[in-house]
């Protein structure tokens, strides 16, 4: 026989409550202090540690560009170059590497990481010649001579 | 004329090597790498390649895990095209951008193919009951790099 709707008597009621409560302490058991064991104070630390995760993902890309750059900036001063002009004059030479290889070459092949230091010295050294041009100085105006003949 | 302050620009004057000369120079050094190469007179090869959108140093036998899906099955030998540099102990060819592929190949395995941990991706704004949880899982690949060979055909 077909009952539409449940009898007032029948009552519904949780019973894999363990099972939820769990689901959120297992992020919490390395928490310090009583929210790694109650459930009230637990629920807190873990959806603050969730958004905190999801935010720090996107500032990570951040902060190891920026890492990359200070070791860079070292390696290049111990031979002898500021870090905007040896990035600059490697990109004007067309060599594609990334930040993340530099650093890497540079904490791990350091001869490797000399011979680009080289490149970049010579291109500047190159870019200035081509923009100083001749080295004569440029001919006054009052210091002209006129002739009127 | 006396020398003054302004006599000489504050810039320090360089002066480049002479232009034949250093094509000379230039010439001899290529010669003896290529030698180098073809003799085999070289050590642990290491190579910057470009792969998966991301720039990977490289020797034989260490393992790359993407975080992407590659099209092909496992156990497939794959070749890697995109080198930038490729080093060894005493000579290092910097590629402008890219280096031959006549002059490098990068062989690698696809070894395994599996999915990250589960990553959670919370937003919650306090005092609005506005919270949404989402569990991200990526493909991932791992492969495993077997050689990398070059071939003396420097001019």
């Amino acid at each position: 026989m077909v009952v539409l709707s449940a009898s007032l008597w029948l009552r519904s009621r949780l019973t894999d409550r363990f099972w939820r409560v769990q689901e959120v302490l297992k992020h919490a058991r390395h928490f310090r202090g009583r929210k790694n064991r109650c459930y009230k104070l637990a629920v807190r630390s873990v959806q603050r540690a969730f958004v905190k995760s999801t935010k720090a993902r996107r500032e990570k890309k951040r902060f190891l560009r920026a890492l990359w750059i200070t070791r860079i900036e070292a390696a290049s001063l111990e031979h002898g170059l500021k870090y905007p002009a040896f990035i600059s004059n490697l990109i004007k030479s067309q060599v594609e590497l990334n930040r993340k290889m530099i650093a890497d070459l540079a904490i791990y092949e350091p001869k490797t990481f000399k011979s680009l230091a080289a490149l970049a010295q010579r291109r500047r050294q190159e870019g200035f010649l081509a923009a100083l041009g001749d080295g004569k100085e440029p001919e006054g105006i009052f210091s002209r001579i006129v002739h009127h003949y | 004329v006396a020398k003054t302050s302004l006599t000489s620009p504050p810039w320090p004057d360089v002066k480049l090597p002479d232009p034949v000369e250093e094509a000379k120079y230039h010439a001899e050094v290529v010669q003896k790498v290529n030698k180098m190469i073809a003799t085999g007179q070289y050590g642990r090869l290491f190579a910057v390649v470009h792969f998966a959108s991301k720039q990977w140093k490289i020797t034989g036998e260490d393992l790359i895990m993407m975080d992407n899906v590659l099209e092909a099955e496992c156990g497939d030998r794959i070749r890697m095209e995109k080198v930038l540099l490729v080093g060894a102990d005493d000579f290092t060819l910097i590629g402008r951008p890219l280096l031959g592929k006549d002059l490098v190949r990068v062989e690698a395995t696809v070894i395994e193919k599996t999915e990250s941990w589960p990553k959670i991706n919370m937003r919650f704004w306090k005092r609005h009951n506005y919270q949404r949880k989402k569990i991200i899982v990526n493909p991932q690949t791992i492969l495993r790099i077997n050689t990398i060979e070059i071939f003396p055909c420097l001019s």
